[in-house]
């Protein structure tokens, strides 16, 4: 299982950065980081991080990164596209005025360049039943508002069942399964750049609570509020973690809107704002967000973390890929108290009840914030239980996910979403990765 | 006045197991409105006759034909100025009282006033054929271009004068056209005749033992004819293709079995009738479909739950739920039970298992009464029915409430036991939990 994100490890010389106690803001919302601060990370659930780097490593690294980065604005696929635009002077697609390639909105008309891309279905999107166009004595029929055939009543499917988005500085793909008639996962990802020309890169993601009515309405309209409210605070040059906080508010405050007499959709929340010197994840409920590590010659995979064999030299010292969230379900207090190993959380019954998520059923969210700085290159993954509970382990999700991902995220998330798919896709899978750290745009 | 909308709730588990076919779910409606007290019906507007027993054990006691003309009295005193009315007497034959050429009235100071006298001269002698009296009331309503009709049937005894054949076609002839509200007072009367006739013209049916009595509930049917609407409110129920639909049953606030009553629209579409709703009217109806099994991943619309008016101008669909079936192998969501549908599913039961055992226990087979009246007990106190259980008390002894261990006693009063009968189908109303 992951590498859990243990608060108040400083002294493993880990760079991690915590967000303080966020204060409520004085209203009915709590929004502050639970479990408290400090916590000692229990006796007997250690996980290893591997050899320590040393802080003034890490910094010389980052300074080192920075400095290239700064100087070097091409695009990172040499080819001219970045966010599917050239590099060259493009046109705004409203209006055909020359807009800057980096321009978030058209001065000329206001058209928005750099939207959202949230993974919902078109729809009306398939006219067809494919239950009834295979049987040769069906007869014709239309398909309901809702997507069911007149006929036979089968749901046909929804082009939401699988969907890509590749923004260039992140990727992500939201996948059915096999085992689900519905995509209840959602996924919103955003480009952004803050005042100061910082490339960022913003993903949500959502996880419909099956046991709730229109779970898949609720990841849906969780992840879209939520985005648009990150996209603000970024282009303005706000705070990740309040932005961040603000994001799920604006989520669970959509939420409430849409419970009806059939109950309140639910749904899980993670959050990642990516900068190109840190990365703020927010999350609620047991969808993750991973740190991988490359290995420094990002050429060379990245080196399994229980691997003793390696000596230990100077420094640089090798990367550790880690989860960056802590799952808000039974299994994971239980290991906290030491009652279970991790392997046996996870088959127990108790392994998939949450124990927050957004809904208007749980009308006092306490979600995570957390700043993490990474210590070198490699990639963030936002992701749902579809994917992890196939591949928990981060060391091992890095090397499945890079040295590719750094340069292709898009492939690497449609390998790592495959993975899940052949080994059985019991659940939805989504997952969005965003190498580190963004090209500057 | 506009037309009342409708919305439509549907509350079910819609997760199946790999291979699973049976979905169940309690669908919601609700009318649209506040309640008020004056508005008029649609369409041609309403009418009202009111059918009076005039059988010669009407005079014994003689308080039965008194009350029945107060009534009545009352009951005119309740209809609004503008809605069609008319009295019929009833015996071996029916003769129109109020007007006496068999046509209506427009309700008015002056005609309720001339009804009451004529009222006022009912008496009582001779014999009970009540399906006479209902193909009066058939023939009298056609005389006015009233859409939503509504009638009052009191009798105090059996329907000797006529066979039950003739009964039976003049409940057919009457089928659709108007609803009944049927009235037994005393205890001479039979249960199951006036059941038949309210539930097939979707009406109520109960005991009024006192005579006395008789006025307050004249008066609180009439209200309640009153604030109805709309009329010939269907239920209509689409399914896909390759499936059945295994039961429609109404069942709050009473359980009335629909199923046998459905009209088929097209191949996959078929109208359950519900007769008139007033504004602000919930009820719950309770629909079982049977699917082409299917495999995990697989999602399919089982039933589509609307309603359809029916008027002049030709038919509207209102409202709209959904029944969805979803197969999925997580076991803790397929096994969950929907706990409305698992209580209405009792209290349908119940009722069944009150009329077994009281008709067990009119053939004489004390076995099979112990054991349904003691299934009732045991209902009753699952589903929380209060009410139910104390007229059930009145006919059994209880020695074991969960288990439903009973006996029967061997004394029962009879007016203990109709009014067992006749409010057997009162159910419990549950109420949809937010999680």
């Amino acid at each position: 299982m992951s590498a859990a994100y243990s608060e108040g490890d400083a002294a493993g010389g880990e760079d991690v950065r915590h967000a303080g106690e966020v204060a409520p803001a004085g209203n009915a919302l709590p929004m502050g980081d639970a479990p408290p601060m400090g916590d000692a990370v229990p006796v007997g659930s250690a996980v290893p991080m591997g050899d320590a780097v040393s802080l003034d490593d890490a910094v010389t690294r980052d300074d080192h990164l920075l400095a290239r980065d700064s100087a070097d604005r091409v695009p990172r696929d040499p080819g001219g596209q970045v966010d599917g635009r050239s590099t060259e002077d493009v046109e705004c697609p409203a209006c055909r005025s020359p807009v800057g390639v980096w321009d978030q909105f058209c001065e000329a008309c206001g058209h928005e360049l750099t939207p959202p891309v949230v993974s919902a279905g078109t729809p009306g999107a398939v006219t067809e039943c494919p239950v009834c166009t295979a049987d040769p004595d069906a007869p014709q029929g239309g398909i309901t508002a809702d997507g069911y055939c007149e006929v036979c009543g089968h749901k046909v499917p929804s082009d939401r069942d699988h969907v890509e988005v590749d923004l260039g500085l992140l990727a992500g793909v939201s996948d059915r399964g096999q085992r689900h008639s519905r995509n209840e996962d959602a996924m919103a990802l955003a480009t952004s750049r803050s005042p100061e020309g910082r490339p960022l890169a913003l993903a949500v993601v959502c996880d419909g609570v099956s046991t709730s009515p229109r779970p898949d309405e609720a990841s849906l309209a969780a992840a879209r509020a939520a985005v648009r409210v990150l996209l603000t605070g970024a282009r303005i040059g706000d705070e990740p973690e309040d932005t961040s906080l603000d994001a799920v508010r604006a989520a669970f405050a959509t939420l409430e809107g849409v419970a009806g007499p059939d109950g309140a959709p639910a749904c899980t929340y993670a959050s990642a704002v990516v900068g190109p010197d840190c990365v703020t994840v927010c999350w609620l409920g047991d969808s993750r967000v991973y740190w991988l590590a490359a290995a420094p010659d990002a050429s060379e995979p990245p080196v399994d973390s229980t691997d003793t064999t390696r000596p230990v030299t100077g420094s640089p010292a090798w990367p550790v890929s880690r989860c960056l969230t802590r799952d808000d379900s039974l299994a994971a207090e239980l290991v906290d108290t030491g009652l279970m190993s991790e392997e046996e959380a996870m088959e127990s019954p108790q392994a998939h009840v949450i124990t927050q998520w957004l809904g208007a059923d749980f009308p006092e969210p306490r979600p995570h914030v957390a700043k993490f700085q990474p210590p070198g290159p490699g990639a963030i993954l936002v992701c749902t239980d579809g994917l992890w509970n196939y591949r928990p382990d981060p060391a091992e999700l890095a090397t499945l996910a890079l040295p590719a991902g750094l340069t292709t995220p898009l492939d690497a998330v449609t390998a790592l979403v495959k993975i899940a798919n052949d080994a059985g896709g019991r659940d939805n899978i989504t997952a969005v990765l965003v190498p580190y750290r963004p090209s500057t745009p | 006045m506009s037309q009342p909308g409708f919305t439509v709730d549907v509350d079910h588990n819609q997760f199946l197991p790999d291979g699973g076919r049976d979905v169940s779910a309690i669908a919601t409606v609700t009318s649209e409105g506040a309640p008020t007290a004056v508005e008029p019906a649609t369409g041609g507007g309403s009418a009202e006759i009111i059918i009076v027993d005039c059988s010669g054990s009407m005079d014994v006691p003689h308080s039965k034909i008194a009350q029945a003309r107060a009534a009545t009295v009352a009951a005119i005193d309740v209809v609004r100025d503008g809605v069609w009315f008319a009295v019929i007497a009833g015996t071996s034959f029916a003769k129109p009282v109020y007007p006496p050429n068999g046509t209506m009235a427009l309700a008015g100071p002056q005609t309720r006033a001339e009804a009451r006298q004529a009222v006022n001269g009912l008496r009582a002698g001779g014999g009970t054929a009540i399906g006479k009296w209902l193909q009066l009331a058939r023939q009298t309503f056609g005389t006015s271009p009233a859409t939503l009709r509504h009638a009052i049937l009191l009798t105090d005894g059996r329907n000797q004068h006529e066979t039950p054949e003739e009964l039976s076609t003049a409940i057919s002839a009457c089928d659709g056209y108007f609803s009944c509200d049927c009235r037994g007072v005393g205890t001479d009367w039979e249960v199951s005749e006036l059941r038949r006739i309210s539930s097939t013209l979707l009406g109520s049916v109960d005991i009024i033992r006192d005579p006395a009595g008789l006025a307050a509930d004249f008066e609180a049917m009439m209200r309640n004819a009153m604030s109805k609407q709309v009329a010939d409110v269907s239920l209509r129920v689409w399914t896909p293709q390759q499936a059945e639909v295994r039961f429609v049953k109404q069942v709050a606030p009473t359980v009335e079995d629909l199923s046998a009553r459905r009209a088929t629209v097209s191949a996959q579409v078929g109208d359950y009738p519900t007769g008139s709703w007033g504004p602000a009217e919930s009820r719950d109806y309770h629909v079982g479909i049977r699917v082409q099994p299917g495999f995990v991943g697989q999602e399919m619309l089982a039933a589509r739950v609307s309603l359809v008016v029916s008027s002049a101008a030709g038919s509207q669909v209102l409202g709209q739920g959904l029944v969805r079936a979803v197969w999925t192998d997580d076991e803790a969501l397929s096994t969950k039970i929907n706990s409305r549908v698992a209580h209405y599913t009792g209290q349908a039961e119940l009722a069944e298992a009150i009329q077994e055992g009281l008709e067990a226990r009119k053939q004489g087979d004390e076995e099979t009464a112990t054991a349904r009246l003691g299934r009732a007990v045991a209902l009753a106190k699952e589903s929380g029915n209060g009410d139910t259980a104390k007229l059930l008390a009145k006919v059994v002894d209880v020695i074991d409430e969960a288990t439903g261990t009973v006996r029967l006693k061997k004394k029962v009063d009879d007016g203990d036991e109709m009014e067992l009968d006749t409010r057997s189908t009162k159910t419990v109303r549950v109420r949809k939990e937010h999680a």
